[in-house]
């Protein structure tokens, strides 16, 4: 077996000096009776050559698309050579978390200034060193609302939230008794602010709206943060498309108390899903609330500077059950890809960047429109997403983009039921005028 | 480290007018603006202006500052850094996986499910358990997922319960989940053999009496849950009353949630279903290879009975006449976990470990595995201090007790270490053994390599009676030396400010 680097007669010798006959002898821990008594029921080993093959044929059994119009929390972006090349170098991706410093400088560096940008990016302090993923992301920062907002024991979350999210935050508050998530409406694809209002009473502990939010409409955090700033409620702002914090002011500058949410879009592909980018920041008053790993600054002994994992005593290896988060692992590497991605792009290329989704976005939308077989249906500003209703039957659209190579909107009623024949639209700085073009034409030549 | 580049932040080399990306030629009209004018971007504060050189260079500088598993043996006590075959690399950038949608009509992502659900039946089969999810996106999101699955059972058998059993080795993962599944901790002492105890222990430094396993179960009997066990333990030991604590708790309908951060001693040579447990998590991380990233990203998979198959989270992938689909109409189950199906690509890499491994070489691998580490314990073994005489299968864990009487302690025992061309082990864990070294070489280490790494520690423990100084000033060859966490943590210095 390639991967094993013992030759028979070392094996032998290592046997020989532990002074055992058989590797076997060595289970004699394992009671006898515990032990399996044959084979699993499983193929044997395979050469490289197979395996890639055998992979190959699952990966060829996907549908590859000519065009893609999906993004609902997952979008495709340029991911340029660099950042694959350097994170193929073995001393970032086959290390561990960095629990000796001395050895892990690399590591520490990059996650401290990972954290400088997503500070820098969010407007707020101090962020960790990632999390999982977006929907992972909203229950700790909802989790970490509940801890410093003593006794106060109501979640509130927008209906325009990632369903997904919604999903994953009911799920993990669900054992902890006496949390209640509770809903917000929407109106007009946005947070109903009366809604809200009538809501906040004085048990709730925070508010996550999105930004923009799961229906592509951006969320007006300033005027969301002038209602739950008066009831007491932190204002969590969660962003699922952080490629348009290069178009949308960043969130703590307008009245967020926390921001979270997913930063694959940052160097990453779709990859069914993950692994995906979760992150999180927070005021500086809340760091000792903070969930996971968080690097700082320091000196060697020489004066030297350098950088180690710190604030531990949050963490679960310190604190065990009292800890804020059973975190450990985190996305590390994922979070090492957004960071050559913004070094990269710096501030005029993610500003660059974000405004051309924009125009692809309303150049899709216009096309559409233009087509005389969608309208519009919300008037808020968009980013790169954006919600279009079909006046014909969205689900036979659907069908036959994909049929035509094309992965289309996605549909809607799934997740909201007044959405009927509604379609969430996607456009990346992928997505060509040709393309797009193709498209409507596409839907033009649809029967209604 | 021969030559041991400098680099400063990359904030520091920033100056205005550079970039590293040109944007593509916009072939559509310019964006209209519509945003409100207190919403619009206004300016960055940190973000660097550098070109795509300056980039490289920095990452590159950077990345030789750190050790990783290429560079040479990481022997990380439950960390299991083994090699990660360059092949799974290869297999988890096709195309055809990373440009797939999460949120693609299954018809059109068959070999995504596919895979995932080839994976889950290798695991079943590996565990020896009814079903698998693959949602949990790291060790502890896993324990997460497997408790949620505990309590659901409960509820669903009308009685809601509060406590859960941990054993005082356990990894801090284990309490710091069950706080989060909305449950009380109850520790249960380790006894004189470094296994779980049954009776009542009196703790050697304060004298009092700690209850052991039946105690425990005597007094809290049906608010008991469950219990958390790493099976073999934190210590490297085989839970050899596993099957009678499981048919004791059992009795009481609470059950078994195994730890399976030690599964590499077991794959192919034990099977936790078949000794009792219920539900598990398994690191693909630690067991199956795939590469830690520096700390993620990870991968957790749940495997658990039949009966608790109903409440896995949701989507699960199932095979039907026409294909796999994910189903999402399971109203018994705990919800989703995940945003969409966990850390997929870290799935693929670990199919194509499976795969190339097959029934013989996961088998063959386990055994290495315990060869290697038994390898190091005999032959270190005197030199430095073993707690338990018990048999140990993956990983042997030392303590600084005999060079702590020359003022050497296992923190500078670990620098030294480095200076000798070696990631130092775990250290200072398992609690319940002072001052510990925990190593674990892994099966990928070749006899010339265990041989260097016995040496080295043979090494220290002789400086440590000739030379202790030479030691407790370690590292010396590193790119910094040792830091000053105390000012870190008081005075924390989080991100970069101009």
């Amino acid at each position: 077996m390639r991967y094993l680097p013992l030759a028979p007669a070392e094996n032998q010798a290592l046997l020989d000096v532990i002074g055992v006959k058989s590797p076997e002898d060595l289970l004699c821990g394992i009671p006898e009776p515990l032990r399996l008594k044959k084979p699993l029921n499983l193929p044997q080993s395979s050469s490289e050559l197979d395996v890639l093959r055998q992979l190959e044929e699952m990966a060829g059994q996907n549908t590859k698309f000519s065009s893609r119009f999906l993004g609902a929390g997952a979008y495709a972006h340029f991911v340029p050579s660099a950042i694959d090349m350097l994170t193929s170098r073995q001393e970032w991706f086959t290390a561990y978390t960095p629990y000796q410093p001395e050895i892990s400088q690399g590591t520490l560096q990059h996650i401290f200034e990972y954290q400088t940008l997503i500070c820098d990016l969010t407007g707020l302090d101090v962020s960790n060193a990632s999390m999982y993923d977006g929907g992972t992301a909203c229950v700790e920062a909802a989790l970490l609302a509940v801890r410093v907002q003593k006794k106060k024991n109501t979640i509130l979350v927008s209906s325009g939230l990632h369903p997904h999210y919604q999903e994953v935050i009911s799920t993990n508050i669900a054992p902890h008794d006496g949390l209640k998530l509770v809903r917000v409406e929407l109106k007009d694809g946005v947070t109903d602010l009366e809604d809200l209002k009538a809501k906040l009473t004085q048990d709730v502990a925070c508010f996550l709206a999105g930004y923009p939010n799961f229906l592509g409409c951006i969320e007006d955090t300033a005027a969301i943060s002038a209602v739950t700033k008066p009831a007491g409620a932190l204002l969590v702002s969660v962003t699922q498309e952080s490629m348009s914090l290069g178009w949308l002011e960043a969130p703590g500058k307008s009245g967020a108390d926390m921001a979270c949410g997913e930063a694959m879009s940052f160097g990453n592909s779709t990859s069914f899903g993950g692994p995906f980018l979760g992150y999180l920041a927070v005021k500086d008053g809340h760091k000792r609330e903070m969930p996971g790993r968080i690097v700082g600054q320091t000196q060697d002994l020489n004066g030297k500077r350098g950088f180690v994992l710190t604030l531990a005593s949050r963490e679960q290896h310190i604190r065990r059950d009292k800890a804020t988060s059973n975190i450990c692992s985190n996305q590390a590497l994922v979070a090492l890809r957004a960071n050559i991605f913004l070094q990269l792009a710096g501030p005029e290329g993610l500003k660059g960047l974000a405004m051309q989704n924009a125009a692809k976005a309303q150049y899709l939308q216009s096309k559409l429109i233009e087509t005389g077989k969608f309208e519009t249906v919300f008037a808020a500003p968009y980013f790169n997403e954006f919600v279009l209703r079909y006046k014909g039957s969205a689900n036979v659209l659907h069908e036959a983009c994909l049929a035509r190579g094309i992965l289309p909107g996605l549909l809607l009623d799934q997740y909201y039921k007044s959405l009927a024949d509604c379609m969430l639209w996607c456009a990346t700085e992928l997505n060509t005028k040709q393309e797009i073009d193709e498209l409507a034409a596409f839907v033009a030549s649809m029967k209604a | 480290m021969a030559l041991i580049p400098k680099e400063t932040l990359i904030f520091e080399r920033s100056i205005p007018g550079k970039t590293g990306m040109d944007l593509p030629r916009l072939d559509v009209p310019v964006a209209k603006d519509t945003r409100p004018a207190h919403l619009k971007r206004q300016s960055f504060e940190a973000m660097p202006e550098v070109s795509e050189v300056d980039v490289v260079r920095h990452f590159t500088r950077l990345s030789r500052w750190n050790f990783g598993v290429d560079d040479g043996m990481y022997p990380l006590g439950s960390c299991t850094m083994k090699h990660n075959p360059r092949l799974n690399e290869k297999v988890a950038s096709l195309p055809g996986f990373t440009e797939s949608h999460p949120m693609a009509p299954a018809k059109h992502v068959q070999g995504n499910l596919s895979l995932m659900w080839t994976l889950q039946e290798w695991l079943k089969e590996i565990t020896g358990l009814g079903a698998v999810t693959l949602h949990p996106a790291a060790g502890a999101h896993g324990e997460l997922t497997g408790v949620m699955l505990i309590r659901a059972y409960h509820i669903s058998k009308g009685a809601k319960r509060s406590i859960i059993l941990i054993p005082d080795s356990a990894h801090g993962t284990n309490p710091a989940t069950a706080t989060m599944a909305g449950y009380t901790c109850v520790e249960v002492p380790s006894q004189a053999d470094g296994t779980i105890s049954f009776d009542d222990v009196s703790d050697s430094h304060t004298g009092k009496s700690k209850k052991g396993l039946l105690s425990l179960i005597k007094e809290h009997g049906r608010e008991i849950a469950g219990i958390m066990i790493t099976n073999p333990n934190t210590v490297g030991i085989f839970e050899y009353r596993i099957a009678e604590i499981a048919g004791m708790l059992h009795e009481i309908d609470a059950l078994i949630y195994m730890d399976g951060a030690n599964m590499n001693a077991l794959v192919g040579v034990a099977r936790p279903g078949d000794f009792g447990v219920d539900v598990i998590h398994l690191n693909l991380h630690k067991t199956f290879s795939t590469p830690h990233g520096g700390g993620g990203p990870g991968s957790g998979p749940v495997a658990c009975t039949a009966v608790l198959e109903p409440f896995l989270p949701l989507p699960v992938v199932v095979r039907t006449p026409n294909g796999f689909e994910l189903d999402w109409n399971r109203p018994r189950s705990i919800g989703k976990m995940h945003s969409y199906f966990g850390n997929f690509a870290m799935e693929i890499r670990a199919m194509a470990y499976c795969l190339s491994h097959g029934s013989d070489g996961l088998r063959d691998a386990t055994l290495r595995a315990i060869v290697n580490a038994n390898y190091i314990r005999k032959r270190l073994e005197g030199v430095y201090h073993l707690q338990y005489s018990t048999p140990t299968l993956h990983e042997v864990v030392f303590d600084d007790n005999n060079q702590s009487k020359h003022g050497v302690t296992t923190l500078d025992i670990a620098k030294g270490l480095i200076d000798r061309g070696f990631h130092p082990p775990t250290i200072y864990f398992p609690l319940v053994i002072h001052g510990a070294l925990m190593i674990e070489p892994t099966e990928s280490e070749s006899k010339a390599e265990l041989d260097a790494f016995v040496e080295a520690m043979a090494n220290i423990a002789k400086e440590a009676e000739t030379n202790p100084e030479s030691i407790r000033q370690s590292p010396a060859k590193a790119p910094i030396g040792r830091l000053d966490e105390t000012t870190a943590a008081r005075k924390p210095i989080l991100k970069w400010t101009s």
